[in-house]
């Protein structure tokens, strides 16, 4: 007991203070835009199907999104959870009640102060609605004894929950009461964040701006990941849809758009060498991935999945699924995050056709086909999937790839266990969570690896996940992700290839633009 | 005429009525869901049944299609799953989009496919006649994306004259407009182009071996008169039937050309909800655009009793 009341200590304290050192350095010099004013045309890819942050966990909502809202807690720079609209969170020694008290006048883009109330309704539908709400299957209930206080009390402690609970996956924003009866994906894009909502145009753009009421966090000097001391000072920001490649460099180039995300490799050379636009490399996006299913021969044998394994030259898949944009990944995390480990280092490519071949003959493989299910909506996964195919026949594996939409893949992967064998993806947010969010794919319920029904779930690997979730210290959890991750790679319930580079693009007059996971618009400013 | 119109907008109903079923019934067919696409590729498989059961996609087939229905006798069009906003409303948003490219696009395309499909005609076997069915053919010929994309490379990218997509309303700002709708307006033109062009061109050729051409030429009228007097007016009657057609399909936008140019039109909006499994989206829109059709074919006709008196349409007939 005494140990969990130093972790909760720990965790807390780390956040906290964190937040008090911010008031301290703050004061000495806290962020100012050299220049406010102009409008910043921002080219994304994907198209936004929805501003309702509580119903969506795409990237390209998020990317919008998160310049408007905020949430009691999120991350920083390094993944870290960190305080945002809350001042202060206090855990019980127990682990069993959260205390969190809120940072003062505090405005909603509609001109009201936040209080309790707003974020009891706001935990209330999150709870209803909310994609990701199984997060909230730990808490009991949520209270507000006074206008800034808010109270979580849990079911059972969780070591992990401000870890959960800080997610940008699908973040618990804030947003007005009156604003939370409104239907899933319907909800008005009301929140406290430094830009406010002006117009958004489906399939073309999203229109947001300055919102001169924003109270920054001053527990903080500058912007600090998705929190920290933000300030808009743009006057307004474009979202564009532009999901043609081409057209994105293109407006680049012509300076029509002042950024840009998701820019070929292809034409990545050519605008390095233009003087006025400026590469942002934001290194491990996402992890490159195949998982295997363990239900359909000739994945079923162990044998037969290692002698892929052993296989594979990950450079030559990562090549060509991302142009060069990439780097060589052992695992689920990546060099400098908590969890970050190399075991099961030995698993990963080998690119040896020897061994490989030895395999396949000791698993008694007699040509049977290997179906690989990739999509062509995500080129890098088709790419990584045909690179694999041509791998596996020089091992004389019969390979055969069945391509659908991204929908339909996800369709067959999650609901047939007939007809394929591996499914291509990425896990991209999940792996930028931390340990437990990055295997939680392989962990029950989801099991992606499709055990078979009568073997059921890798009993080793499930334990060493709860070890992850429950384990009293960050060392002991950090341990049992190790020993989690040489699991999935030893049994092969997972082909990680790589972590993926998005580069992020801007012009050359803008300032202060650091790549991050959303194309952050807050003490960004344009050159006169 | 009148009661033939209305005949035919009575006739219209069950083929609506077609349409909404069957493409309910495709749709459903078609593996996939929206709540991959909402969720993204991250998303976990309980995050994407939450969204299931928010959408009201947990439902069973029968349960589904008979709320569509029930919407459908109101005037419901339902709400798009994707966007969040009623079919109807986001249906007309796009309408003066496409419509307003759809026209300009059309009036290129009568220029230049009418244009190059009489010189070809008139100076047959000519280098003009060669030329004309060259640039109409190379129209047809050109994949748009590609043509889109030299466009934007050309006239954005090196000339500097227009913008690289985007689109701006015709009421905000005309010049606006006029430089964002250019680009996907020529492309979606040079693709109709070949087309009017080569029917121009043969249905003009029949008509100048006609009787009354040789006639009308043996009155001594000056040749002139005989082409726009006598022969053109006979070759619009073919050229009626193709150019309803080339309406349709510009009304109804191309998802490539919307899609390289970002404009948020018809095309984008249905090619946006086939992909992404918006099924109201696609049953109101293909509703819309089947409409649409059966109004421009009932104009269509309605013009062929204007240019050919021998067409009428009433009881008698």
């Amino acid at each position: 007991m005494s140990h969990a009341r130093k972790t909760w200590k720990f965790t807390l304290l780390a956040a906290v203070s964190a937040a008090a050192f911010g008031v301290t350095a703050a004061s000495a010099q806290q962020f100012s835009c050299p220049r406010k004013g102009g409008t910043l045309v921002f080219a994304q890819e994907a198209k936004v199907n929805s501003l309702d942050q509580y119903t969506s966990s795409t990237i390209s909502t998020r990317n919008v999104a998160m310049n408007m809202y905020e949430a009691l807690m999120t991350r920083d720079e390094n993944m870290n959870p960190i305080p945002e609209l809350a001042e202060k969170v206090t855990a019980s020694e127990d682990g069993m009640t959260y205390t969190f008290n809120l940072r003062r006048g505090v405005k909603f883009h509609n001109g009201k102060t936040m209080t309790t109330e707003d974020v009891v309704a706001s935990f209330d539908r999150y709870k209803k609605v909310g994609i990701d709400r199984g997060i909230l299957d730990v808490v009991d209930k949520w209270e507000a004894p006074d206008a800034h206080t808010f109270i979580i009390r849990m079911k059972v402690a969780q070591p992990t929950f401000l870890e959960n609970f800080s997610s940008f996956s699908v973040p618990i924003v804030i947003t007005p009461k009156e604003n939370t009866d409104a239907p899933p994906m319907q909800m008005k894009p009301i929140g406290t964040g430094p830009f406010e909502f002006v117009e958004f145009v489906a399939d073309s753009h999203v229109r947001i701006k300055r919102f001169d009421g924003y109270v920054p966090n001053p527990a903080y000097k500058d912007i600090d990941g998705f929190g920290g001391y933000k300030v808009a000072c743009l006057d307004q920001v474009v979202f564009r849809i532009v999901t043609e490649p081409g057209a994105r460099v293109a407006g680049l180039e012509t300076g029509e758009f002042h950024g840009a995300e998701d820019v070929p490799a292809k034409s990545q050379a050519a605008l390095k060498a233009n003087p006025n636009i400026v590469l942002k490399p934001l290194q491990n996006f996402w992890v490159q991935i195949a998982t295997p299913n363990l239900s359909f021969p000739p994945t079923d044998n162990l044998k037969v999945r290692q002698a892929i394994q052993a296989a594979l030259d990950m450079e030559e898949i990562m090549e060509a699924a991302t142009d060069g944009a990439y780097r060589l990944n052992i695992g689920f995390q990546y060099p400098g995050q908590a969890f970050y480990t190399e075991a099961g280092k030995e698993t990963y490519n080998q690119k040896n056709i020897a061994k490989a071949k030895k395999l396949l003959q000791d698993g008694g493989y007699k040509g049977e086909k290997l179906i690989l299910l990739t999509n062509k909506d995500y080129t890098n996964m088709y790419t990584a999937a045909l690179v694999m195919s041509e791998q596996l026949k020089a091992i004389g594996m019969n390979v055969e790839l069945l391509v659908m939409d991204w929908p339909a893949s996800v369709q067959k992967q999650q609901n047939t266990t007939d007809g394929w064998n591996f499914f291509f993806t990425g896990y991209g947010t999940n792996t930028s969570l931390g340990g437990i969010a990055a295997l939680r794919f392989h962990a029950p319920p989801f099991n992606t690896y499709k055990p078979k029904k009568e073997d059921g779930p890798d009993k080793e690997f499930v334990e060493h996940f709860n070890a992850i979730a429950n384990g009293k210290t960050l060392d002991e959890r950090k341990a049992a992700f190790a020993k989690a991750q040489a699991r999935v790679l030893d049994q092969v319930l997972a082909l990680p290839f790589g972590s993926l580079t998005k580069v992020q693009v801007v012009r050359s007059n803008v300032e202060n633009f650091r790549p991050f996971r959303i194309p952050r618009m807050s003490n960004v400013w344009i050159k006169g | 005429m009148g009661r033939y119109v209305v005949a035919r907008l009575i006739q219209s109903i069950p083929v609506l009525i077609l349409v909404s079923v069957i493409s309910f019934g495709i749709m459903k067919l078609v593996p996939g869901d929206p709540a991959v696409l909402i969720g993204g590729p991250t998303a976990t498989p309980a995050e994407l049944d939450n969204i299931r059961q928010n959408l009201g996609l947990d439902q069973p087939f029968h349960v589904q299609m008979g709320r569509f229905y029930a919407g459908l006798a109101r005037g419901d069009l339902g709400r798009s799953l994707l966007l969040g906003k009623p079919v109807l409303e986001a249906t007309i948003e796009r309408i003066p989009v496409s419509l307003s490219i759809a026209l300009y696009s059309m009036v290129l395309t009568l220029f230049l496919g009418i244009s190059c499909g009489v010189i070809a005609a008139l100076k047959r076997n000519s280098w003009a006649d060669q030329a004309a069915m060259a640039f109409a053919l190379i129209g047809v010929s050109l994949p748009n994306f590609w043509l889109g994309l030299m466009l934007i490379i050309l006239f954005s990218v090196h000339l500097g004259w227009l913008p690289t997509g985007g689109y701006v309303p015709w009421q905000n700002d005309p010049v606006g407009w006029f430089r964002t709708a250019t680009m996907p307006a020529v492309t979606l033109a040079l693709l109709q182009v070949g087309l009017l062009a080569r029917i121009t061109r043969s249905t003009m050729l029949e008509v100048l071996r006609q009787d009354y051409i040789r006639t009308a030429r043996a009155k001594g009228l000056p040749e002139f008169l005989v082409i726009a007097k006598h022969a053109f007016k006979n070759v619009m009657i073919p050229v009626i039937t193709v150019i309803g057609v080339i309406f349709s399909v510009l009304l109804s936008g191309s998802v490539v050309v919307e899609s390289v140019f970002s404009v948020p039109g018809i095309g984008s909006l249905l090619g946006s909800a086939v992909l992404r499994r918006d099924y109201p989206m696609i049953q109101g829109g293909l509703l819309f655009v089947a409409t649409a059709l059966l109004m421009l074919n009932l104009l269509v006709d309605v013009l062929y009793a204007y240019f050919d008196p021998r067409v009428r349409y009433d009881s008698r007939s």
